[in-house]
Formats: structure tokens, C-alpha cells, sequence
């Protein structure tokens, strides 16, 4: 063995070791601390911190507390750490995501006692029980009510049922001379479940009914009642007398916008935005909700915040003696105080601990204590792994009932809150669906077998024609050797991060893996591309024909595009080229996560900036991201200005290499610039392109940008089917994400992943046959 | 004809103004939320006041510099690790004829088709059976993963245009492998190394969607990226004027570095694209 290559074999091995010193696991302790997951706000955890150091002075358990990003972030990151050595012992949750928990076992049912569950309103253990026990203790009710502005409706005239809500409303909403409203007695958004809800109630629909023991039933809808019809005719009438918005666009932003403004008089709505009402000087006050016809209590909507156990934790009893000693009163006092941040008194925080609620910092404001009468009456979102599944069709069925369907048509109600139950209703079955393990039988593998012997006997006999016909070089063993050594790290990292991954999803797919059964799935043979094969082939023809012509044009443009624009900066003072070279390149370097939510908002039909400067030009408003047509054509654009800038930088060197000669020929012949442009530059750089064009082409099968800028919409009239925008990737994975059915996401990703691999082979090697075929 | 090249360059001018305006125009938003005051959501309003607390904010009462720091840290071992590996990689790909170099490397872009976003529950074993979470060396490796595969093939293309006699006649010289590498094509390849460089430090700065699941702990320990989405949805409520000045001060250091290396960076990129 020569020297150099034992300094080869000596600097990978180096570079190997020195990777695998990096990845030494930290050293832990069998016995940890008991650890707590708790909150974003700094303040909060410090006080916790606190408490924790008065807990292990009493009892010596040490108690580590952890500040988290988001409350949205603990039931994946529970289920990724919950078996880890530094797992969690407690995590603090949102009661909403505990069902898919509970049902796949992450958490521990806790004994609630008698003095415990005297001192919490009852609202903190309810959002917490599932199946009749309890996995949580509630410390926060982030709820909402009747948000009004003091100037312009005293409290004591605030409605006290909800006919007098409208009544009220409609007396305070005053239109100026020139039929423009000037002032709002309220704002509805009728494409809302949340907020509403309580007025649906009043009307008689309502969402999971409930059985004897308490416990939901996902399969009871109750929006298709016929006493939902009392509620659409309310909402139409709401919006007739301007107590609605009319724009089918706006959402619940622009209601609190308006609000800011000091121009709506009551909404239904939280204390998100306080800080900016008190800003722009609005006089705010949080009520109770106006009462039901048989006065009862109405209960809006409201997401627990609480502690819940991990039920792999090393040290359960630890664990519940702390979840003990934080429920104790002055300790929740403690932790509420810092929530709020204190004398700001932000309302972040709303305490469940009946203590606490009746404590001076609670009650001397007025806000804080109303938001506490609210919370402990509210309703907690059905805690069951089907709860989300609303999401999914309110926000579009009830904008085609309210606003028309695609042609902005009416639509009969009645039949289409029906699709909506049903929809809602074939949803929950899907979820709760265990797929069959399907056996395969003789003949199958038989056929596999056969398929895959004939594709390497064609492989071989191809590669033994070839091997004969042309001049077979002689590979050196040494020198193989040592290709593979140095690229042994690569491969290490490669096979690590790409190939276990793609192994890993391909076994998830062959698995019932769901959002109810996250741990303890088993394998079920090819049952989920049964289900692909044979129930939803009907949209993925369309879809997949959209994919393609959308990844096409993007590249297409962008590739035009920055041909063109290289050409240009090629005519102009290189000084200034540099700069529009910084500005060209933006949209690569700030993250597409920002910008394409700019876009959204630039695209905006009313009142967004594109529209406006049109209108400035006399031009009408385009309807970018709410007509099918144009919301393609808007993806189109917006994911060109994402991709060409990248592409512009690689042509601009690429025209430096364009032979000279090439175009002192043209200018003997006379050619005018457009001519030297499409017969010479573009062909020119298309060819030299072509790899990186395929390569760009095959990534934009995967976009999924698309989905942050339009949600895959505007929807089709028929719930579930796939939006205008809808690329195959996204729409594949939201119904299989919908209904929580990973597995199937799994087996979706590995027929795209076939289907655009095999694409992306056959580009490579005809490219390849072609480069040599110019070769020779 | 003074006259008409002058108005040829006035066409021109036109253009690049235009397509200047439609490529800022998203950052001209982000500049209004994020000095505008009392922003409700992104599309509702073009604020009327504008005020530097949100800045303020940023810089003393979130771990913004800390975050900015790590992401530093991050991008700029990652370019260390890519470059290393790249260069490596590249050469035995592109000097090196051995057994299994076209399918390899075939593969090695093939396997870039699968969306890695969505096996994050794979990437978080890999992770976790490393020892790697919550740690910030963890995300350099992944990106320089994500950042070397993505590269190769301009890199490959690069090289190969980098002519065989000069290896060939150094070594008649009597020079080894390595100091071909070293002396003669790693130098002749600078503008290749910049492109990685380059990229890589892009695409480690912005990586979000592995960074936010295996960054479980601490808010002290997240990139910039992570934290800067922590809050929209986190501590300040839907803080979008917080975001948008986050996004601001977060790309300077990029734009720096691209306005600095241009040059490279162009002249690099081409050759690499020519023949690959």
C-alpha cells in the first residue's frame, strides 16, 4: 500500500471517529429528577422553579421544571420522548390533544381526590376525562365571551338572551347618509363554529352528542337537525343587517380589527388582542354570554390548559406528590400571578382553582374576575382523537351556505348541512377503521417474484449487449477500494438520514399506525394500498395531471424568466447589476414560511396591495386566491417568484460561457436581439441546464409551499374533494392526516415516492443517452 | 444610434425596475409589520403608526440574539462539515472510476425525491439513538446531510469541468493523490467550494421543520428559525410584528454574505452547471 493512500485511509478514518465522537450520548442518571414540561412564558417557569425548590425542601425529590416553545408542540414532542431517559415525567397540555394519547397510552389516569377536586371548578377535571377517568388537573381556561366597547354600550345594557343580542345589536348599528355603516353593533363571522357555537346551541345543533355515561359520541352530529335551519336563517339575517361580515375572506382577525377600531360595539371574542384595543384606546370589558331561550347559562367553547402524567414515567408516585403540591392554592396563586405577568394583569392566564378565583388579584379586576365567572361555565372542546375533524369542513361548508357556492350561487341549506354531518360523520369512521390484515396469497408473491427476476434478466441481458458492443474500461480493484472509503461518510450519513428514514416509512405503511394507535401497531400487509387502490383512485388522475403541469410551468417560467432577466443585468453597469442582484435574490434567503404569508396577504381580493395598485391602473379587482382559475394561476406565479431568483444566478455565469463566435456570426447575419436571444442564449443555456432543470422540476412535485399559501383551496363545492390548488403530495396527505390514518400517509408517500422516483430515472437516463449521444 | 442605445437601456431599466418591484413588494409588507403598530394578523390592515418597540422587544426581552447566535453557530460548522464532505465526495466521484459510480451517485439524487419532512418520526429515532437531541451539534450533522446531497450534483458538474491533464501531468511529476487535491484541484474548485459554502450556510440558517422537532428543551437552545416561529404561536400571543422584525434582523447576515461573495458564487455556479 503506498504512503498517500495510507494518509487517505488515515484522514476518513479520522473524519468517521470524529463524527461518531459527536454523537457519544450525553451522560444521564438512572434516576433523574422529576421532570415537568411546562410553559412559553419565562416568568411562569421561574416561578415553578420556584415552587419546585419548596418541594424538594420538604420532601428531597428534586424536581427539574423545562421551558417549552408552544403548549402546541407537547402531545408529538410527549409521544417522541415519552420512553427516552430524560423523558417527562409531567407535561403541561392542552385538554383538546390528550384523546389520541390516551388512546394509543401515553398518559396515566390520575385519582382525583375529594379535597382536590373541591378547590378546582369542575371545568379543570371535565376537559381532562376521558372515558370516565381523568388524566389531567386543569390550570388555565383560555375561553372567550361577549368582548364590548364601553363607549358605546354600557354594561348594564348588555343583551341578557341572544334574541336581545341581535335586537340590541341591530338598534347600535348606525348608517350614515351615504348608506355607509358607520358604527357595528355587532360582528359575526358566519363561516365560524368556534365562536358561534354557543348561538348554534341556542338554535339546537351542536357538535359530539354526548352518551348516559358523559363520555362523547363521535359518530352524533347535530348539525344536521332541523333546528339548524333557525340558525342559518338567523346568520342570513344577521348578515342583511350588517351584524355579519360580508366578505367570505375575512376571518376573525378583521372582526377584532374593526373592534380595535372602536367601530363594532360587542363581538364574541377573547382577550388575544387586549393589548391592542388598550393601544388604540378602545374601553374593553369582557360579560358572560347572553342566555339561552330557557335560561340556562350559555357556554362558549374553551381550551384547558393542565397538567397531565406520563405513563412511562420512572417515578409516578414523585410525580403525583408534585402534581399535588402545584394544585395546592397558594401555588396555582403563585404561577397565575406570574402568567398574567403580574400587575400587567394580561389575561393569559385564567385560573381553574376556585382559590385563586376568588383572591384579590383575580377580583379587583374586573376583566380577570368576569373572565373567571366565563371559564368555569364554559365548555371544553371534546377532548376525543375525532374532535379536530370539525376544522376540517366548517369553515368551507358554511362559507358555500352563506356565500354562495364557487359560482356564487345559493345553495339549499338544508341538503348541504347534511353533506357537512355526513362528511364529518364518513371522517370519524375512517378514523376509528381498523385496517384488516390483509394476508397475500400464493399467487401474488408469485407474480412479485416474477416481475422482479424479469426486470434484472432485462437489466443483465441489456448490460451484457452493451458490455460487448462498446469498450468496457478496466476498473482498478485499489482504486474502488478507495472510492468507496472516501465516500464511506456520506454513505454513513446518507444511509442514517435518508435511507432509514424511507426504510422506516416504508414498514409504517405496511402497519395500522394511526393517531389512535401511535405505539402499539402491528403489521397489516398491504391492507393500506388496498384502501388507496381501490377507494380513492377518482381524483388522484386529475390531481396528478395538475401536479405536473403546475411543476412544469413553474420551472418553465422561472427558467424563462431568468434567462431573460440574466441578459439584461449582462447589458447594464455591473455596479448597479450587483445591487438588483441582492434585491433579485430576496425571495431564496428570507424563509418562504414569511413571505408566502405576505403573499396571502398581498393577493387579498379586497383591500390586498396588488389589487389596489391595479386599481390605481383603472383595472378591476382580481379575485387571486377565491377563484379556482385564478388561484392556480396565482400558485403558479408566487412559486415562480420562489424559484427563479436561484435559477437567474446560475444562467448569469452560464452566459459567460456562450462562445463568442456565436454571436459575431449572428451579427453578420444580421439578427436583432430577440432573434440572438431565442435561437442562441436560451437553447444554449437549456442545455447546459438540463440536469439542475430536472433536478428543480422533480422538487416541485414536493412543494409544499402551495398548502402555506392557499390551503390547497379555494375548495371544490363537494366537501373532501380536492381543492383548486391542490397538489397530489398535499391533498394525499391532508385526508390521510385528517383522519389521523398515518399509516396510510406512509404507504402515500411511498407510491409517490416510487411514481416520482421513477420519473426523476427515466429523466436522468435519457438525459444521459442524449449527452452522449451529442457526444459521439 | 447614441439614441437608440439609450433607449434600449431605458427598456432594460424598465424591466429590472418592474421585476425589482414585484420581488420586494412581500418584503415592503414585512418592513410595514413589522415597524407598524397595533398589527392584527397579516392580511387585515396596512398599519397607520409605526414605532421601534417591536425591535426593542426583540433584542430584551425574547432570546432573539442567542437564537441568532446558535443559528450562527449552526450555519457556520455546517459549511465547515459540507465543504469537507463535498469535496471529498466530489472528487472520488468525479476523479475516481470505480465500481458502482454511476448508480451511486444516481442514487444519491434519487433519494433526495422522498420527502424527508414527513418521516420526521424516523429522524427523531435516529436522533434520540444518538444521543443527539437538544443538541446543537445533532442539527449541524442533519444539515450538512440535507446541505451535501443537495450539492453534489453542481458540485460534480463543477469539477468534472476542471480538466484531467493537469492531474495527470502532476502526477508524471510525482505528486500523490492528495497533493493533487490539495495543490492543484481544491484551489482550481474555489468557486465550487463558495457555491457550498454559500448554500449550506443557507440552507442551515432556515432549516425549520427538523430543528422544531428534535429541540425539545430550552428556549435558550433553539435557532433562529424555531424561535423566531415560537412566536407566532407562543410566549407574545400572535406576535406578528415580533416575527416580522425578527425575519429583518435574522437575513442581514445572509444578505451580507451574498452581496460579499458574488462574485464566486456566480462564476462558480455556472461552470458547475455547464456539464454535469
Amino acid at each position: 500500500m503506498s504512503a498517500t493512500n495510507k494518509v487517505w485511509i488515515l484522514l476518513c478514518s479520522i473524519l468517521l471517529v470524529g463524527s461518531g465522537l459527536l454523537w457519544l450520548p450525553s451522560v444521564t442518571f438512572a434516576s433523574g429528577p422529576v421532570r415537568v414540561w411546562f410553559s412559553h412564558i419565562e416568568a411562569e417557569n421561574e416561578t415553578l422553579r420556584a415552587i419546585a425548590r419548596d418541594f424538594t425542601a420538604e420532601t428531597g425529590i428534586p424536581v427539574e421544571i423545562v421551558s417549552r416553545r408552544s403548549v402546541f408542540d407537547a402531545p408529538a414532542d410527549l409521544v417522541n420522548n415519552a420512553e427516552l431517559t430524560d423523558r417527562p415525567d409531567v407535561v403541561f397540555m392542552q385538554a383538546p390533544d390528550i384523546g389520541g394519547l390516551v388512546e394509543s397510552g401515553y398518559l396515566i389516569p390520575l385519582e382525583i381526590g375529594k379535597d382536590l377536586r373541591e378547590r378546582f371548578a369542575d371545568v379543570a377535571f371535565k376537559a381532562f376525562a376521558y372515558q370516565e377517568k381523568i388524566y389531567g388537573i386543569g390550570y388555565s381556561v383560555d375561553t372567550s365571551g361577549l368582548l364590548y366597547n364601553k363607549a358605546l354600550i354600557a354594561p348594564s345594557d348588555l343583551p341578557k338572551t341572544w334574541d336581545a343580542f341581535f335586537a340590541t345589536a341591530s338598534a347600535l348599528t348606525h348608517i350614515n347618509q351615504e348608506g355607509k355603516v358607520i358604527r357595528y353593533g355587532t360582528r359575526l363571522n358566519p363561516k365560524d363554529m368556534w365562536f358561534n357555537y354557543p348561538i348554534i346551541r341556542e338554535y339546537g345543533g351542536y357538535y359530539y352528542g354526548t352518551l348516559p355515561n358523559g363520555a362523547y359520541n363521535a359518530y352524533d352530529i347535530g348539525l344536521d337537525s332541523e333546528s339548524m335551519q333557525g340558525y342559518v336563517h338567523r346568520m342570513k339575517k344577521a348578515m342583511s343587517e350588517n351584524l355579519a361580515i360580508s366578505n367570505p375572506n375575512h376571518t376573525e382577525s378583521h372582526i377584532s380589527y374593526e373592534f380595535a377600531c372602536g367601530k363594532v360595539a360587542m363581538i364574541l371574542y377573547g382577550l388575544w388582542n387586549a393589548q391592542i384595543y388598550q393601544n388604540m384606546g378602545v374601553d374593553y370589558g369582557i360579560a358572560p354570554l347572553p342566555h339561552h331561550r330557557d335560561g340556562s347559562v350559555s357556554r362558549p367553547l374553551s381550551t384547558v390548559q393542565g397538567f397531565v402524567m406520563n405513563r412511562f414515567t420512572l417515578q409516578p408516585e414523585s410525580a403525583r406528590a408534585f402534581l399535588t403540591f402545584l394544585s395546592q392554592d397558594e401555588n396555582q396563586q403563585r404561577l397565575i400571578e406570574a402568567g398574567n405577568r403580574g400587575d400587567q394583569k394580561t389575561g393569559e392566564r385564567n385560573p381553574a382553582n376556585i382559590a385563586v378565583m376568588s383572591s384579590a388579584y383575580v377580583q379587583s379586576d374586573e376583566i380577570l374576575s368576569s373572565l373567571c365567572q366565563i371559564g368555569k361555565q364554559s365548555e371544553p372542546f371534546p377532548n376525543i382523537p375525532e374532535g379536530p375533524i370539525w376544522y376540517n369542513y366548517t369553515p368551507t361548508a358554511f362559507r358555500t351556505i352563506f356565500f354562495g357556492d364557487q359560482k356564487e350561487r345559493e345553495v339549499d341549506p338544508e341538503q348541504h348541512l347534511k353533506m357537512l354531518a355526513d362528511r364529518i360523520r364518513a371522517d370519524v369512521a375512517s378514523m376509528n377503521e381498523r385496517a384488516e390484515p390483509l394476508q397475500m396469497t400464493g399467487t401474488f408473491w408469485v407474480w412479485v417474484l416474477c416481475i422482479f427476476s424479469g426486470g434484472i434478466g432485462l437489466r443483465l441481458f441489456v448490460r451484457r449487449k452493451k458490455g460487448r458492443a462498446s469498450y468496457r474500461e478496466r476498473l482498478s480493484k485499489k482504486e474502488t477500494l478507495l472510492a468507496w472509503l472516501l465516500l464511506a461518510p456520506l454513505i454513513l450519513l446518507l444511509a442514517l438520514f435518508y435511507l432509514y428514514p424511507i426504510a422506516h416509512n416504508l414498514y409504517l405503511s405496511l402497519t395500522d399506525y394511526s393517531g389512535i394507535n401511535l405505539r402499539d401497531y402491528r403489521v397489516v400487509g398491504l391492507s393500506n394500498f388496498r384502501y388507496i387502490f381501490t377507494a380513492q383512485i377518482s381524483g388522484l388522475v386529475s390531481l396528478t395531471v395538475w401536479t405536473i403541469v403546475f411543476a412544469v410551468t413553474v420551472i418553465g417560467l422561472s427558467f424563462l424568466l431568468a434567462t431573460l432577466f440574466a441578459t439584461l443585468l449582462e447589458r447594464i453597469r455591473f455596479s448597479l447589476a450587483r445591487i438588483y442582484r441582492v434585491i433579485f435574490i430576496l425571495p431564496w434567503v428570507i424563509p418562504a414560511v414569511i413571505t408566502l404569508l405576505m403573499w396571502q396577504g398581498l393577493l387579498e381580493t379586497e383591500g390586498g396591495m396588488v389589487n389596489q395598485l391595479l386599481g390605481w391602473f383603472g383595472l378591476p379587482a382580481v379575485p387571486w386566491l377565491s377563484h379556482p382559475l385564478w388561484a392556480k394561476i396565482s400558485v403558479v406565479l408566487v412559486m415562480t417568484w420562489f424559484s427563479f431568483p436561484y435559477f437567474m444566478v446560475l444562467v448569469q455565469g452560464l452566459l459567460k460561457t456562450i462562445p463568442q463566435s456565436f454571436y459575431d456570426v449572428a451579427r453578420i447575419e444580421g439578427a436583432n436581439g430577440y432573434r440572438v436571444f431565442t435561437r442562441i442564449t436560451l437553447p444554449w443555456v437549456f442545455r447546459a441546464m438540463l440536469p439542475m432543470l430536472i433536478m428543480g422540476l422533480i422538487m416541485q412535485f414536493n412543494q409544499f409551499g402551495v398548502y402555506l399559501l392557499t390551503q390547497g383551496g379555494p375548495a371544490g363545492d363537494t366537501l373532501g374533494a380536492p381543492g383548486a390548488t391542490d397538489l397530489l403530495i398535499t391533498y394525499v396527505f391532508n385526508t390521510a392526516f385528517n383522519t389521523k390514518r398515518y399509516a396510510l400517509a406512509a404507504s402515500y408517500s411511498v407510491i409517490i415516492f416510487l411514481f416520482v422516483g421513477g420519473l426523476a430515472l427515466g429523466a436522468m437516463v435519457i438525459g444521459k443517452k442524449r449527452a452522449e449521444g451529442e457526444l459521439s | 444610434m447614441k439614441s437608440k442605445e439609450r433607449l434600449t437601456m431605458g427598456i432594460i431599466h424598465v424591466f429590472l425596475i418592474l421585476l425589482a418591484v414585484v420581488t420586494l413588494t412581500p418584503f415592503v409588507h414585512i418592513v410595514l409589520i413589522a415597524f407598524g403598530e397595533n398589527v392584527i394578523g397579516t392580511g387585515v390592515t396596512t398599519p397607520q403608526s409605526f414605532t421601534l418597540r417591536h425591535f426593542r422587544l426583540l433584542l430584551t426581552e425574547t432570546h432573539f440574539l442567542r437564537w441568532m447566535l446558535n443559528s450562527f453557530i449552526i450555519a457556520i460548522t455546517t459549511v465547515a462539515v459540507a465543504v469537507v464532505l463535498v469535496s471529498i465526495s466530489v472528487y472520488a466521484l468525479s476523479r475516481l472510476r470505480f465500481y458502482g459510480r454511476d448508480h451511486l451517485f444516481r442514487g444519491i439524487l434519487l433519494i433526495q425525491v422522498f420527502p424527508l419532512t414527513l418521516a420526521m418520526v424516523s429522524i427523531f429515532r435516529i436522533f434520540a439513538a444518538m444521543g443527539l437531541l437538544n443538541r446543537l451539534a445533532g442539527l449541524i450533522v442533519v444539515n450538512a446531510v440535507l446541505a451535501s446531497t443537495g450539492l453534489i450534483l453542481i458540485a460534480k458538474g463543477y469539477f468534472d469541468t476542471i480538466p484531467l491533464d493537469i492531474d495527470e501531468a502532476a502526477r508524471i511529476d510525482g505528486a500523490s493523490r492528495l497533493t493533487i487535491l490539495w495543490k492543484i484541484n481544491l484551489p482550481l474548485a474555489k468557486p465550487m467550494m463558495t457555491i457550498v459554502a454559500i448554500q449550506s450556510f443557507v440552507i442551515a440558517y432556515n432549516e425549520y421543520v427538523i430543528s422544531s422537532s428534535v429541540m425539545t428543551q430550552g428556549l435558550d437552545r433553539m435557532p433562529l428559525a424555531v424561535g423566531l416561529q415560537s412566536m407566532i404561536t407562543g410566549q407574545y400571543g400572535t406576535n406578528w410584528s415580533l416575527y416580522c422584525a425578527g425575519a429583518i434582523i435574522g437575513s442581514v447576515p445572509m444578505l451580507i454574505v451574498f452581496y460579499s461573495l458574488q462574485k464566486y458564487f456566480i462564476g462558480g455556479l455556472t461552470e458547475g452547471s455547464v456539464k454535469s
